[in-house]
């Protein structure tokens, strides 16, 4: 069964075609990469599988059913920015994410507290907003979702942090789940790829295997990407 | 999950309010304090900078309520705070309940400050025949019982401040659908909600005057001495007016959140 399907979404802005008749489909145990260059429509699109923006027309299904309250269950979304009540404790938080979400482990979350060097009882506020995007990174990856939506979750930690937080996704999701990472630093997430999706002014430019790309090519995908998107 | 969410808003409310509920207290015992001590020019004035703050912490309870229920709204629906709020697997429908029931709890809540800080600081048993004295006057003059003056006068106002704030939410919703200026176009588009809800108000008063004389007499002579029975039709008349307006108004916001956000 596919998790997720996109069919001919469109999103427009003011008159302006952010994104351009979207199709794909994503089965259970992928690690996705959703590639392109800033402004390319990535985040526009993850926002519309999560219900924070609405399509100006297509339709998005997640396990068959319509964005919605079903659909919130089963996805386990990281966002590009804090979003978190900053007033809040980070085990305010935990319990928040324990009261909302039947698929939260709260023991996984703690220990992934405390390997990232995270204080529990720590307000937000008081921490740097690379300490808070790890927070959210533990709280996303301690469900057990169907499908992870990460919007840049590298973007915000130093490189000594990035490869734990790799090893955290693949570590941390079931093998029947999937993961759309989108991001920009390519060369950091390639490793662990089974798909990539190019994406450029509101178009899929290419869908692939990440193998048989990197076969076809003879070279990494961020050196595809690097000539792809060439300025 | 309504529940759920109402604990986490109440919660957040509580957290920002509290400091004003207890200095509105605080305040008003020292002021009863001050008081009731042997007066000095110095225990004079400190008595009237109590009374200040007393005052000043009573109307920031109350302007507080207000504008904090606003502001959690715009910052749950469609700041930062949203990206967790909607992708909570509950409906839009239970997030904007849990909204009004919070705004209602606190504004009962303040409201409730305001009369306690209020007996506190100045209850006596002369201060209070005094009110209830100028109460039956009143009451007397207009036929009713000083109960049902005092309820209907405390349900009027409820429903009036209540009435405005939800204009205020209809007025971020809608504004948060432009993609430019929001806020800008929040506070016009609550504003003019605002005034069309009290012309439909003033509109259907008017509709029930075309068969009541005594009411119709407010619309036609402009003096306020029309029939005493008129007071008590308007009263009950407005109140529910106002609850099928705050209804119809919580039917239309949630109709517009159902029909999607765009979240910067």
């Amino acid at each position: 069964m596919k998790l997720l399907e996109v069919k001919h979404i469109n999103k427009t802005f003011d008159n302006k075609d952010v994104l351009k008749d979207i199709n794909f489909d994503i089965t259970g145990g992928r690690i996705i990469g959703l590639l392109g260059k800033n402004g390319a429509g990535k985040t526009t699109l993850i926002k519309l599988i999560n219900d924070l923006l609405t399509p100006t027309s297509g339709e998005i299904l997640v396990k068959g059913k319509k964005v919605g309250v079903e659909t919130k269950k089963v996805i386990s979304y990281l966002p590009e920015r804090t979003y978190l009540n900053k007033q809040m404790k980070v085990s305010e938080v935990i319990e928040l994410f324990k009261d909302f979400y039947e698929d939260f482990d709260e023991e996984k979350a703690k220990k992934l507290l405390i390997d990232l060097d995270l204080d529990i009882n720590e307000r937000l506020t008081k921490m740097s907003k690379g300490m808070q995007e790890k927070v959210q990174l533990v709280l996303v990856m301690s469900r057990k979702a169907d499908l992870y939506i990460l919007d840049e979750p590298l973007g915000g930690v130093d490189p000594a942090t990035r490869d734990y937080i790799l090893d955290t996704i693949l570590s941390n999701f079931n093998e029947k789940a999937s993961v759309i990472i989108s991001t920009h630093l390519i060369s950091d997430i390639e490793r662990i790829l089974d798909e990539v999706i190019f994406i450029d002014k509101g178009k899929i430019v290419l869908q692939s295997d990440a193998d048989k790309l990197r076969n076809k090519e003879k070279t990494s995908i961020d050196e595809i990407f690097r000539r792809m998107f060439k300025c | 999950m309504l529940n759920k969410l109402l604990k986490y808003d109440l919660k957040y409310m509580i957290k920002n309010m509290m400091v004003f509920y207890v200095l509105s207290i605080f305040f008003a015992f020292t002021t009863r304090l001050l008081f009731n001590m042997e007066q000095s020019t110095m225990i004079n004035i400190i008595g009237q900078i109590s009374v200040g703050c007393m005052f000043s912490m009573v109307i920031s309870t109350l302007i507080n309520t207000i504008m904090r229920s606003w502001v959690r709204f715009r910052n749950s629906l469609y700041k930062d705070e949203s990206y967790l709020t909607h992708t909570l697997p509950v409906t839009k429908n239970n997030i904007y309940n849990s909204k009004f029931i919070q705004t209602l709890i606190f504004f009962i809540i303040g409201f409730a400050i305001v009369i306690i800080s209020l007996f506190i600081a100045y209850y006596s048993k002369e201060n209070w025949q005094a009110i209830t004295r100028y109460i039956k006057t009143i009451t007397t003059g207009l036929n009713m019982s000083t109960t049902f003056f005092v309820t209907m006068f405390l349900i009027i106002v409820f429903l009036e401040v209540f009435n405005a704030i939800q204009c205020g939410f209809l007025g971020i919703i809608l504004g948060h659908q432009r993609n430019n200026n929001k806020l800008g176009y929040s506070v016009t588009i609550g504003f003019i909600v605002y005034i069309i809800a009290q012309t439909i108000i003033l509109g259907l008063v008017y509709v029930y005057g075309l068969f009541d004389p005594t009411v119709m007499e407010l619309f036609e002579t402009g003096n306020i001495n029309i029939e005493v029975t008129a007071f008590k039709t308007l009263a009950v008349l407005s109140s529910a007016l106002y609850i099928v307006i705050i209804y119809i108004m919580s039917i239309i916001c949630k109709s517009a959140l159902n029909k999607g956000v765009n979240i910067e």
